[in-house]
């Protein structure tokens, strides 16, 4: 069963073409990993996925169901489901930062029941919330701001809050790129747990070793397009097109 | 001794009618502050660009001219006085503030970083929770420091309302001068406005503290 499909998604910035013609398509579970050299356009696809950037064409399908499409020079057509289909990950965190921790993860749920006329309880977003931070290990943290937080520890809260929404799928964007390296151990062990409980994901990251470990199939992305996808295996240690090659050797120096 | 009391205690009822426009023009000018500021960032370019026009003209015209044109301008063009004086004061101070107070919420809201209404968004919150649970105060406590010193400006600022016969505190100590020749209250009455802003020096420094515990 595919989860997410997306079909030929493409952005324009002004004049300036950033995707041309996305195809991808996950399965429930699967671990997706996205490589590729600067100005690529691999934040752009999360946000396009996130609806931060509204896709020029091109379709979005989760579970079977069209959340997003798009024709060039008409406006696109969202489902009300869509947003929360996806959840996203910043490179800076983002959280609220007068809010504490567990404030931090029961906001949105609590707004959300709100909204709803048979709502979840208080008591249900709380006990989600405190097991949630158990899962990325910030029980004690639970009463702490944000300013009194490690930039791993925001981060994994920030993955807890995102998982308060049960997203379908969730996309992290560089998420360890503005942590000190003895910091971003502690995230990728939380991100690679979350691999074990059957979470699909999207995950554009730097760290090539993980990436190699933690994803059922990577892809690299450059000007625009997919321009090779296939098993970690394939793409690390048999690339077969020129600029992988180049993209990964510049790595290794 | 008895006409200083006598006096401290008529000056104290037209501190009154000071604080009354004091406190009706924040009550009314701090929410409108908000509408103007949003009018001023709006996508809709007309809108923004009346807005803006009309807090130019509001910022860069004196306000004791604003008063007297909301005060007689009827009365010029229509032959008929249609404001009480004290709706008058109450109106001009309320826009007259609400200009300045949303140039300095333009200022804070422009000022928070876009990542925080992207991860409300992504989280499923509406545009307006995202503003009110989570940006709002963020912007509170960046423009707390502009804000004391507006308000503290809007103290002072009340003695103009004498210039429609709005009888406030610098008007109650004229009247010694007339009609008992006594200077001295006169000057008095800084003595009034002094603890009035010490008072809100300190209820700003404390809203200050309050908002401590987070960095924003
Ligand atoms: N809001 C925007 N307006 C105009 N151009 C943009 C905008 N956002 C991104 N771009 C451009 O789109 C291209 C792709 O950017 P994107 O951020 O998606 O790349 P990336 O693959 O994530 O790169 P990096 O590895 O540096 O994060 C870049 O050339 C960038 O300048
Ligand atoms: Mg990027």
């Amino acid at each position: 069963m595919k989860i997410l499909e997306i079909k030929n998604l493409r952005k324009r910035f002004g004049d300036i073409e950033v995707l041309k013609g996305i195809d991808l398509s996950l399965k429930k579970g699967e671990v997706l990993s996205i490589i590729g050299s600067s100005g690529g356009g691999k934040t752009t696809l999360l946000r396009c996925l996130n609806f931060l950037e509204k896709a020029n064409s091109g379709e979005i399908i989760v579970a079977g169901e069209t959340v997003y499409s798009a024709n060039e020079g008409e406006k696109p057509v969202m489902s009300p489901e869509a947003q929360l289909s996806f959840g996203l990950v910043f490179q800076q965190f983002n959280l609220f930062p007068q809010y504490n921790v567990i404030e931090n993860l029961m906001l949105a749920p609590k707004l959300r029941a709100k909204r709803q006329k048979n709502g979840e309880s208080l008591d249900d977003i709380r006990a989600r919330a405190e097991k949630l931070l158990a899962t990325v290990g910030l029980t004690e943290k639970a009463t702490a701001y944000p300013c009194q937080l490690s930039g791993g520890q925001q981060q994994r809260v920030a993955i807890a809050r995102a998982l308060m929404l049960s997203p379908d799928i969730l996309c992290f964007d560089e998420p360890t790129s503005s942590l000190d390296p003895e910091l971003t151990g502690e995230v990728l062990r939380v991100i690679r747990s979350l691999k074990d409980s059957e979470r699909t994901m999207i995950i554009v990251t730097h760290e090539m070793e993980f990436a190699r470990n933690v994803s059922d199939r990577v892809i690299f992305i450059s000007d625009g397009i997919i321009e090779e996808e296939g098993t970690p295996e394939e793409v690390f240690s048999s690339p077969r097109s020129e600029k992988l090659r180049a993209f990964l050797s510049a790595g290794e120096k | 001794m008895e006409q200083f009391i006598n006096i401290t205690l008529d000056l104290l009822v037209g501190f009154g009618e000071t604080l009354k426009i004091f406190f009706v023009t924040l009550a009314f000018s701090l929410p409108l502050g908000l509408i103007i500021a949003f009018g001023s960032m709006s996508k809709f370019k007309p809108l923004a660009a009346i807005t803006r026009a009309f807090v130019w003209v509001i910022r860069g015209t004196p306000l004791m001219l604003q008063l007297i044109a909301v005060y007689y301008g009827p009365g010029l063009i229509f032959g008929q006085m249609l404001l009480k004086a004290t709706t008058a004061v109450y109106i001009t101070f309320s826009i007259n503030y609400a200009c300045y107070f949303s140039e300095i919420y333009r200022g804070g809201i422009e000022s928070i970083a876009k990542g925080q209404y992207e991860a409300g968004q992504v989280l499923g919150m509406t545009k307006s929770e995202t503003f009110f649970k989570v940006i709002l105060l963020q912007v509170v406590k960046r423009i707390l420091a502009p804000m004391s010193n507006e308000v503290i400006t809007l103290v002072k600022d009340t003695s103009l309302a004498r210039v429609v016969t709005y009888y406030e505190l610098i008007y109650f100590a004229q009247r010694y001068i007339k009609n008992a020749g006594l200077l001295w209250p006169l000057f008095y009455t800084a003595i009034y406005y002094l603890v009035f802003t010490a008072l809100l020096t300190f209820f700003f420094g404390w809203l200050e503290k309050k908002l401590d515990y987070f960095k924003a």
